[in-house]
């Protein structure tokens, strides 16, 4: 089935050929991981653990206590130093637990296979493998995905899209994961199937990943799905173009829905998941272990071998930075995440978690400020949500949110596309943020 | 490893496109000298001047009002000035005299822009503003027209096209269609010749600086409605052809209309400029007291531009079935 071409959306300059020719290595057991309670999006888990504790690999230190709240697990065994408050990126606060690790006990754990009958799995098995994973969204949203499996009892999924759009610059840990482990990743598209009984099963890939598509291609063969008593499993090459693998926006190109404003997924009936995100169902299910390590990109310029990394969460940074040859000294800007969307990072202190898909390291030199608006209208054309950028920026700037909230401040989900375009460099999500914070903290 | 302090901290996006003010306003100059050469060469050396003294005056208003405002005065080199001073003696006569240039630049940069809070804040085009002072304050120089130096010899010239023979009135006619075309013809200084001022503007509607719908809904809004009224009685009213090549409309449509400031931002709203403006050219031409309406057309609807803004929004998506 041909896709269509999404609305807006830009072509910034794509650089993943720094990284995704590179096999993914896996990071040596570090000495100590410092693991934040708040990797998701939603309530922080509460510290099941304090100082001084023996801990197993997979043992639960954080345990989600609300809807909109994830599990944390230990992916080591060790003692707990310490469970301390630290500011998070972004600047909110986050209970860390910090673990001295036992190198030799760890590397020695093995997570052993387990049988399941894929007849007897249902609905609420696959929500709460999700749930008793910790699994959340690992393209970087880090949304419970219990809560997207988990349908109210009168919708009906119908579409499961694997993304794997990797639409944001220099990012490969995807790609990679893709091309190594299609089975796995096709394995866990088949759980959720053998609970939702999808009518259809969608792999959506950018066109220039021509080795991922091959790869599923494969696999697919390799596992017999092309049987026209299961359900259909179809890969499809989109055209590449950013914001492609946001959700609505890969909902609409893929299966010509469109998510009401507002509205999450399941109202149209569709479950859309990054790839290592059904990898970590595949292993949950199949060897019984919990989100404890991810694929994270290392890249940009300022890196001396860019690598793609299997790491233990709460992996310092340093270890990774160490693993990939050092930091050029020109680089100005690290960020956690992609170019497009990633928060930048004040310093180097800071560890993996569930949701870091990239570690880059930019060496731009000039930051142009904010020139006044020209009304030129490239926010506006380039805005994949069919919203008013300018505007919304102008009302911030004014301080004027009521106004911003009338011109559906809330339907951004903050791509960045119109800040890329804008030729006045004005920092135009920057003031969206702002607009939306301050309505959150402080209401209208 | 050292935690390393000093990285630029900013919120995303972390990447930017190539796209700049002085990037937008330089493809503009660059793309204007198709059209300033063929100027001079119609209309003589001293043409050159003129440009010079427009450019300098736009440049140095511009330079003085910011350092009275105590404003970072470098705006001038982001090329927008160097943009209004080039369109100002484009659409003036070719016999304008020196002072009225530094006079309407003067205007165009302090009157059209800088009083506003400078670029981005103007609801008028500064260019245009510049000409219509000058129209107000010297009212016979600016419809004093010369005739160009034959430039392209295969085009017959006017004197010799002229001919009594009735059946040769269909020929004459598209001869004297051809020199428009080429912009051998009396008229503004830069705004004459259609070819050389397609060839910069559709550079810049391929990069997307001028917007294709603008283009079509100006002349398209042109062409229909002349076209009707040519249909009702040829004897009085001009074919559309004719209406698309004389006077300003061609220099309008790419280089006027294309002034992102001073027009809308959403294709709805940019359609609803184009043929409002096409209308309101139509209507003077054919009905007003002056030969020329491009003018005051795109100025009428430079002040309808900021309800414009306001009330033509896109389209948010799910919102439709939004709940």
């Amino acid at each position: 089935m041909l896709a269509s071409r999404i609305r807006g959306g830009v072509h910034p300059a794509y650089r993943k050929e720094l990284a995704s020719g590179q096999p993914i290595e896996t990071a040596p057991t570090p000495e100590r991981v410092d693991i934040p309670l708040a990797q998701h999006l939603g309530v922080p888990a509460t510290a099941k653990v304090a100082r001084g504790d023996e801990v197993a690999p997979g043992d639960l230190i954080g345990e989600a206590t609300k809807l909109i709240c994830a599990n944390v697990h230990s992916p080591v065994a060790g003692k707990v130093r310490a469970v301390v408050q630290k500011p998070l990126p972004g600047g909110r606060l986050c209970d860390y637990v910090e673990i001295q690790v036992d190198r030799e006990a760890t590397d020695a754990h093995i997570w052993e296979r387990q049988d399941i009958d894929l007849d007897k799995i249902d609905q609420k098995w696959v929500a709460a493998t999700l749930r008793g994973a910790g699994i959340v969204g690992m393209g970087g949203a880090t949304f419970p995905t219990d809560v997207k499996f988990s349908p109210p009892p009168n919708a009906s999924l119908d579409t499961l899209i694997l993304n794997g759009a990797e639409c944001e610059p220099y990012l490969s840990c995807d790609h990679r994961m893709m091309v190594e482990h299609a089975e796995e990743l096709l394995h866990g598209m088949l759980l959720a199937d053998a609970a939702f009984a999808f009518s259809r099963l969608v792999i959506a890939i950018e066109k220039n990943k021509p080795d991922a598509i091959a790869a599923f291609n494969a696999a697919i063969d390799a596992l017999g799905l092309r049987n026209a008593a299961r359900t259909p499993v179809e890969v499809i090459g989109l055209d590449v173009r950013y914001p492609q693998g946001a959700e609505k926006v890969l909902i609409k190109v893929v299966t010509g829905r469109t998510v009401p404003a507002g509205k999450l997924p399941f109202e149209v009936g569709v479950v859309v998941s990054n790839g290592q995100t059904l990898f970590a169902l595949y292993e949950a299910a199949y060897f019984g272990k919990p989100l404890v390590d991810r694929v994270v990109t290392v890249s940009g310029e300022g890196i001396e071998r860019p690598k793609n990394i299997r790491a233990l969460i709460g992996t310092p940074v340093a270890d990774l930075i160490q693993l990939c040859g050092g930091v050029d000294p020109a680089t100005t800007k690290v960020i956690a995440g992609g170019p497009m969307t990633g928060t930048a990072l004040p310093s180097l202190d800071y560890v993996v978690t569930k949701g870091l898909s990239g570690l880059l390291f930019l060496t731009q030199s000039e930051y142009p400020s904010e020139s006044p608006c020209i009304r030129c209208g490239s926010c506006v054309e380039v805005c994949p949500m069919g919203l008013m950028p300018l505007k919304l920026a102008a009302y911030a700037k004014a301080g004027k949110f009521e106004l911003a909230k009338a011109t559906n401040l809330a339907d951004c989900f903050e791509c960045g596309s119109c800040a890329w375009a804008c030729p006045a460099n004005i920092q135009i999500v920057s003031w969206i943020k702002y607009a939306k914070n301050y309505i959150r903290v402080k209401g209208l | 490893m050292s935690t390393n302090e000093g990285f630029v901290l900013q919120s995303a996006p972390h990447a930017h496109g190539r796209s700049s003010i002085p990037f937008i306003m330089h493809a503009v100059n660059l793309s204007l000298i198709p059209a300033i050469v063929i100027s001079i060469l119609y209309f003589g050396w001293h043409i050159l001047g003129l440009y010079v003294l427009g450019v300098a005056s736009c440049v140095l208003t511009e330079a003085v009002t910011k350092v009275i405002r105590k404003k970072d005065w470098r705006t001038i080199f982001d090329g927008s000035a160097i943009v209004t001073g080039l369109l100002l003696v484009m659409i003036l006569p070719p016999s304008i005299t020196p002072i009225m240039v530094i006079l309407g630049s003067v205007v165009s940069i302090f009157i059209g822009k800088e009083v506003f809070g400078g670029l981005g804040q103007n609801v008028f085009n500064p260019a245009l503003v510049g000409r219509a002072f000058l129209s107000a304050a010297y009212p016979v120089a600016l419809t004093t027209w010369t005739e160009p130096n034959r430039v392209f010899a295969f085009l017959p010239d006017a004197a010799s096209s002229a001919t009594p023979l009735a059946g040769a009135r269909f020929e004459g006619q598209a001869e004297s269609m051809l020199r428009m075309f080429f912009g051998q013809t009396s008229g503004s200084i830069g705004a004459t010749s259609v070819l050389f001022i397609m060839i910069g503007g559709l550079v810049l509607t391929f990069m997307g600086i001028v917007k294709w719908r603008m283009l079509v809904s100006f002349f398209g809004t042109i062409v229909v409605t002349t076209g009707i009224f040519w249909l009702i009685d040829p004897t009085i009213y001009q074919d559309p052809l004719y209406h698309l090549l004389a006077g300003g409309v061609a220099f309008a449509g790419f280089y006027m209309m294309s002034d992102m400031v001073t027009t809308p931002y959403t294709n709805r709203g940019i359609v609803i400029f184009g043929v409002g403006a096409g209308l309101i050219t139509v209507v003077i031409r054919l009905f007003g007291g002056f030969p020329e309406g491009v003018m005051f057309a795109i100025l009428l609807m430079n002040s309808v531009t900021p309800i414009i803004n306001r009330y033509v929004n896109n389209r948010v998506f799910g919102a439709e079935a939004r709940t």
